[in-house]
């Protein structure tokens, strides 16, 4: 077996920067994934100095285009109606939700979209249908309290760009489930197995299935 | 090893919230009480993962972050505004559990994965 980019003095695993369909780079290298995270972490100061306001640490909140809006959005019942469901302030709430972005990213090896699917997909969770709802709550708090928040709508870009920076991962790693699911012949456990990062040939046929570059 | 150490850390944090807190000691005793066995819980659980042989230990901390956020739903009436004391175990539970989830030698693929190709390759 061929083992051109093995390192093995780190892990007998081959070929960890492999490239996944349908991409022409390795979605789960380390400079995709701390990109992500420096982005992330541009939504977590923007979130949690938004925070420290809710938390009545600061008096006011930096505006430079809706003024005090802001002030009224982070008072809003909107708002206050959120915060009690999730127990903290809604923008601390989002802070953590960030930082989420930032660990999630960081964890697991240039192949994780094969080797711990689970954590691809938290991430993912984490990144997109999260990052959806937020970005939907901003606009419709927007609307139903009548007033605009410019962090708020930088927070909403943010995490726009992160869903456009992270779902090619997300994507391989699914189109891996898939095919692990059709190599398997449609075999639950090992499915369920692989999803946490168990061996299983049918994650290895999947796996080379999908990779475009061979190590030959 | 990082999450765990982030681990230990959030433990600390928690093991000096009642002195930050102020937590009034005769009326508290559920809010010290679970301040303090939670941190120890979390620091114990991400020190032994350290050993081979308890590598997973920290799954136990996944448990604890959740009984925190739990306790800011248990013990808090829904209506009313939530204490800064609960609004720290909700938010010291929620990045335990972030935390907790993540294994200890994460740069790698897993262990059973290496072992699975370093036996293939000897067969």
């Amino acid at each position: 077996m061929p083992e051109i980019l093995e390192d093995k003095a780190r892990t007998p695993v081959p070929a960890l920067d492999a490239v996944p369909e349908p991409w022409n780079y390795n979605p789960s290298a380390w400079p995709q994934r701390v990109r992500v995270s420096l982005l992330a972490a541009v939504g977590f100061l923007v979130a949690a100095y938004m925070g420290l306001y809710q938390l009545g640490l600061i008096r006011d909140v930096w505006d430079p285009v809706f003024g005090d809006q802001t002030l009224k959005v982070l008072d809003s019942d909107a708002s206050h109606r959120m915060s009690r469901w999730m127990r903290v302030g809604d923008s601390l709430f989002g802070s953590l939700a960030y930082l989420g972005d930032i660990v999630f990213a960081m964890a697991g090896s240039t192949r994780r979209w094969q080797y711990r699917p689970w954590l691809v997909v938290l991430f993912g969770i984490d990144v997109i249908p999260l990052g959806i709802v937020s970005v939907i709550l901003v606009i419709t708090q927007g609307f139903v309290v009548q007033a605009w928040c410019f962090l708020c709508l930088v927070s909403a870009a943010i995490s726009l760009g992160l869903i456009f920076l992270a779902y090619d991962e997300v994507w391989s790693s699914l189109k891996f489930l898939r095919r692990v699911w059709v190599r398997s012949g449609g075999d639950l456990g090992v499915w369920w197995r692989v999803l946490w990062g168990k061996p299983h040939d049918a994650a290895v046929r999947a796996g080379e299935d999908i990779v475009k570059w061979r190590e030959h | 090893m990082w999450p765990r150490v982030f681990e230990i850390s959030l433990g600390a944090w928690l093991a000096v919230s009642p002195f930050v807190f102020e937590y009034d000691l005769d009326g508290d005793r559920f809010l010290w009480w679970n301040s303090h066995l939670c941190a120890a819980a979390a620091i114990a659980a991400a020190l032994a993962s350290f050993s081979p042989r308890l590598e997973r230990a920290h799954a136990v901390t996944v448990a604890v972050g959740l009984w925190l956020v739990a306790t800011g739903y248990l013990f808090v009436p829904f209506s009313g505004p939530v204490p800064p004391e609960y609004q720290n175990f909700v938010m010291v539970g929620w990045l335990l559990v972030m935390f907790a989830v993540l294994p200890s030698r994460s740069a790698t693929p897993p262990r059973a994965w290496e072992d699975w190709w370093r036996e293939r390759r000897r067969g």
